[in-house]
């Protein structure tokens, strides 16, 4: 019955685009996407009594079947892809009535779009086979691109461009290393495959090359460039699953690779990626002006906290941090969203959420969630992750955490200092974004019931170094551009995209390989 | 005829691992969106030729029931698979290139 958790959105999906080719009334269309939104919930709580599930498709052997399980690696993963999901549909139901402005494919449309993505999501992580893992990937990352094109925002289709050929490219390599490990496990189901797996430099090869390829499609720098401007051109509900959620599958698939097969020899290139994604993108966020590419940024440098989960082989800070993220960068992304739709803007100086109490708490909450304050979400994630590190890499995580905070103090000082306009507002969207909040500090209760008194030392550290950057007048200055905005200037970028994923590639063989 | 060219050097597995390099080459060099729509699909024309003949068994049989010694069906019916993505993404970036070069027009 578990695999019903992906089909009912894919058939909810195909029922909308049904009723919008034959003009049905707009309540059926709205009604079959919440059924669709709503439905897998109800497989879920029926097997929550009795987790491990393991079930073969059609009662078939592992060894001709797909296997699908709900277990300790992705039960968590499951449940906050049903939470968020569940809070963005009746998010984007009144986000999408709001934005009445005529696109290419807008409102109705997007309901397909949105259901495609969350089978696509949910078939991802419930799957043990690698290729069945790969083709809902692919119905993921498919409707996600198409989500970001059918953005009104100014530049959206060249971002959508840039984030097709990466994802088209890396899909590629993927396939090819899933061919090696075919013929030399004999299997695609990840059981099987640690059954007959034997370390030979075939499988290095193989776990590299599907390492780099996840590497890109989480968005991880130097392999990040698709992500900053996806997210950020994308409309604020679609931001808030592809940040929330569609980087969260490739690192499933890591953590498929980490508890089935032996990365222990990729541990080193991991880490140095992972500290170097977390200082880069925090850098990235201090000179970024529009407030989604920080929120966007700030995904990049969390994808490399979970990264180091991963490089320190700890599958289980990596699911809770993974867990948290989703939670609070999905409910960043909904409350700035919010504001850009009353202020028409997304530069953070002239957006403000004085007038809006409820928002304004979320915000805060989320922005301390991200930085590990206790007892929020975040600080049970980044506990996991630093009793994996010792010696240096403890003082890279402290910085990176304290670098977090930085860029959100400052974010959190620009919201909060124009003046009031002295009318409170309220909308759906704010409280929607209220209820991800109130999660946020239960689950951080439920799972790290403590208070670190070294939260504070950070704060304090953070606000220090947030007045001396102010002070130096570093917020106010500005990446240059490379690149023209034309097509010519696109084609460019994508040569260079490339030309750095290979040679990112031929680095790690050449260290596997050495 | 092939093999007098190649010398027996080149099997299946090789020339697509090729394709793939001068996929990823063509990539790297044409700044042209539609020339790099054609390398992609080369490159992964070189990963179908790959798999696909991870399944072969010199001298195998048709895979059907009543046959022994048969090829391997399955590296196949996975590319049919792949295939189906290979189509759509193609078709997605052509039509994202079409739609970029209008709004610029």
């Amino acid at each position: 019955m578990v695999p019903l958790m992906a089909v009912f959105p894919l058939l909810c999906a195909f029922l909308v685009s049904l009723s919008n080719i034959f003009r049905l009334s707009e309540r059926y269309i709205k009604a079959s996407f919440l059924v669709g939104i709503f439905s897998p919930w109800s497989i879920f709580i029926l097997n929550m009594s009795d987790h491990p599930v393991e079930t073969v498709l059609g009662g078939w052997s592992r060894i001709a079947g797909i296997e699908v399980a709900i277990g300790s690696l992705n039960y968590q993963l499951i449940l906050v892809e049903l939470i968020v999901f569940s809070l963005v549909g009746v998010y984007s139901l009144s986000y999408f009535e709001d934005n009445k402005k005529e696109g290419p494919v807008r409102g109705k449309q997007m309901f397909t779009l949105i259901l495609l993505l969350y089978g696509g999501i949910m078939g991802c992580f419930l799957t043990r086979d690698l290729l069945n893992f790969l083709v809902y990937s692919e119905i993921a990352s498919i409707a996600s691109i198409i989500l970001v094109a059918c953005s009104n925002e100014k530049g959206a289709k060249r971002a959508s461009y840039r984030y097709l050929m990466l994802f088209f490219l890396s899909s590629f390599l993927l396939i090819f290393s899933i061919g090696i490990i075919y013929v030399k496990t004999g299997s695609l189901n990840f059981y099987l495959i640690s059954q007959n797996l034997v370390m030979s430099r075939e499988i290095k090869v193989a776990i590299t090359l599907a390492f780099v390829a996840f590497i890109t499609k989480a968005g991880i720098f130097p392999l990040h460039y698709w992500l900053p401007d996806a997210h950020s051109k994308a409309d604020a509900p679609v931001s808030a699953l592809l940040s929330g959620l569609t980087v969260k599958v490739p690192v499933f698939g890591m953590l498929l690779f980490l508890v089935y097969t032996d990365i222990e020899f990729l541990t080193l290139p991991l880490m140095i990626v992972a500290f170097s994604s977390i200082l880069f993108s925090i850098v990235m966020a201090i000179l970024q002006k529009n407030v989604k590419k920080i929120l966007a940024y700030s995904t990049v440098s969390q994808m490399g906290f979970i990264l180091l989960a991963i490089a320190t082989l700890n599958a289980a800070a990596a699911a809770n941090y993974a867990f948290a993220h989703a939670l609070f960068k999905s409910g960043l992304f909904l409350g700035i969203g919010v504001l850009i739709t009353r202020y028409g803007t997304k530069d953070i100086d002239e957006l403000s959420c004085k007038n809006d109490n409820l928002l304004m708490l979320s915000i805060i909450i989320f922005t301390l969630a991200i930085g590990g304050v206790s007892p929020l979400i975040g600080a049970f994630g980044k506990q996991g992750i630093l009793s994996g590190l010792s010696g240096f890499g403890v003082y890279l995580f402290y910085i990176g955490s304290i670098g977090t905070l930085i860029y959100f103090i400052n974010l959190n000082y620009s919201l909060f200092n124009l003046k009031s306009l002295g009318k409170q507002y309220r909308s759906i969207e704010g409280m929607i974004t209220f209820i991800v909040a109130i999660l946020t500090i239960a689950f951080g209760i439920y799972y790290y019931p403590k208070l670190k008194p070294l939260d504070l030392i950070l704060i304090g550290a953070a606000f220090l170094a947030f007045l001396i950057l102010k002070y130096l007048h570093i917020f106010e200055k500005k990446v240059p551009r490379i690149f023209s905005k034309d097509v010519e200037g696109l084609g460019g970028e994508i040569n260079l995209y490339a030309a750095i994923f290979v040679f990112f590639n031929i680095s790690f063989l050449i260290y596997v390989l050495h | 005829m092939i093999e007098s060219i190649t010398g027996g050097y080149l099997n299946a597995e090789l020339a697509g691992v090729i394709l793939l390099l001068i996929g990823l080459y063509g990539l790297i060099i044409n700044r042209d969106l539609i020339k790099q729509v054609i390398s992609i699909n080369v490159l992964s024309t070189g990963v179908f030729l790959f798999f696909t003949s991870l399944g072969h068994v010199s001298g195998g049989n048709v895979p059907l029931i009543m046959n022994t010694d048969m090829v391997d069906p399955l590296p196949a019916t996975l590319m049919l698979t792949t295939l189906v993505i290979d189509v759509a993404e193609t078709a997605l970036a052509l039509a994202l290139i079409l739609r970029m070069r209008e709004d610029e027009e």
